[in-house]
């Protein structure tokens, strides 16, 4: 039979083993000896008997954790108290943050407003060099004029000053109806101004 | 006390509309019983239905052991106190974490050895020289063989200090604090085997350390 494991000699000098065990033991020397030195080695860890305070401070040290206690009790932070009951509240308010910044962030949404602000304005003048001369007085163009002068589009597209492939009719598919008919209509005068003019024909 | 309403009409069915006081409803959330009367989960559930008085009663049962066990580690009469004081605390914020898988005093060892050990490594515990043991009570009438016990429990208090962290909270709780082998492991979060074999090496650890400590200090 195997010798008896760590678990088993303590199951032994305990007198826990079962009787195959405790069998084994009795036969075996180097178990024996294994248990003998268990229970030596429990005895003489028993010598140390720890001093016992004096009695009184049982009372003394139950009243000072009381006190502790109900310290801990009082300096309890409000939010411990009021957790459960602000957590929705909480819940909802970063919620409606999270939903705002979702909105403002999506690609191609309209900025609050803008529709209305769209429809109150005037429709910009295609007017083939009125409209350049427009565009080269505006002093925000010339700005972005400048900085891109030297830039390749490989080097704007890298820097994702570009929209990505299909970002505009992603744009496009998120227009509101009143900024869909905007765009229509600009489209159209554009069309307008640049068709040739249809030729007349012999009978006119 | 009880109050009784209009009975149903003549020929009628008539209902009992008698309401009653039923002391044992109390007495199911224990909140009108004397809390002394309650066993440990009883007043756990007191505590944590608002008395605050019922965590007295848990310090007031289980006091001792746990200071002994703190005793144990850091063998000073004023930290074992700081550190009852710290364990009790420690349970009674996590009181709504207490699950009843285990009894109160094994969830208390649990937090106590968690203490202890947290303090016994983050300060190095002095040495006490053998000839500056702190004098125990006299046991016997023989000064020879009183003294020779003090020696040794020194040596073997020495010795346990010195054991791996596991080791030594297995052999505290089982030799000095008589949990069973179960119990510790419900206490260290591990298992019975785990225990045997901790206690089994820790067991062999103190005999070697005390034989070398025999050769150096004849």
């Amino acid at each position: 039979m195997r010798h008896l494991t760590p678990e088993e000699i303590v199951d032994a000098a305990e007198g826990c083993a079962d009787s195959g065990l405790a069998a084994h033991a009795r036969d075996c020397v180097a178990c024996r000896s294994k248990i003998e030195a268990v229970t030596d080695a429990v005895r003489l860890a028993r010598c140390d008997r720890a001093a016992e305070p004096s009695p009184l401070v049982w009372p003394h040290l139950a009243a000072r954790i009381g006190e502790a206690v109900r310290r801990e009790r009082i300096r309890a932070p409000f939010w411990k108290a009021w957790g459960w009951t602000l957590a929705p509240a909480g819940a909802v308010v970063v919620l409606a943050i999270a939903v705002t910044i979702g909105m403002w962030m999506r690609p191609g949404a309209p900025v609050s407003g803008a529709p209305a602000r769209v429809a109150e304005m005037p429709a910009p003048a295609f007017d083939g060099p009125a409209a350049d001369l427009d565009a080269a007085d505006d002093p925000s163009w010339l700005l972005v004029s400048t900085l891109s002068a030297e830039m390749s589009v490989e080097d704007a597209e890298a820097s994702g000053a570009l929209p990505p492939p299909g970002g505009a009719e992603r744009a496009l598919f998120h227009l509101d109806e009143a900024e869909r008919l905007e765009l229509a209509r600009l489209l159209r005068e554009e069309l307008d101004t640049r068709a040739p003019a249809v030729p007349q024909g012999p009978g006119a | 006390m009880s109050t009784r309403a209009d009975p149903w009409p003549a020929g009628g069915m008539q209902l009992d509309w008698t309401l009653s006081v039923v002391p044992s409803t109390q007495q199911k959330s224990g909140r009108d019983l004397p809390l002394s009367g309650l066993d440990d989960r009883r007043v756990v559930e007191a505590c944590l239905g608002g008395r605050v008085e019922a965590f007295d009663v848990i310090v007031e049962r289980h006091q001792r052991a746990i200071y002994q066990l703190c005793f144990r580690f850091v063998r000073r009469h004023e930290d074992a106190a700081d550190l009852t004081q710290e364990v009790f605390l420690r349970a009674y914020r996590g009181l709504r974490r207490f699950r009843g898988d285990a009894t109160v005093a094994t969830w208390l060892y649990r937090i106590g050895v968690n203490v202890c050990l947290n303090h016994v490594t983050a300060r190095k515990m002095p040495e006490t020289p053998l000839e500056d043991a702190p004098a125990l009570r006299a046991s016997g009438s023989d000064p020879a063989s009183s003294l020779l016990k003090e020696e040794t429990g020194a040596r073997v208090r020495a010795a346990v200090a010195r054991l791996p962290r596991k080791q030594r909270a297995t052999l505290i709780l089982r030799v000095y604090q008589d949990l069973s082998h179960r119990e510790i492991a419900q206490a260290l979060g591990t298992t019975v085997g785990a225990v045997k074999a901790n206690f089994f090496h820790a067991l062999g650890n103190l005999k070697r350390l005390l034989a070398e400590e025999a050769i150096e200090k004849p």
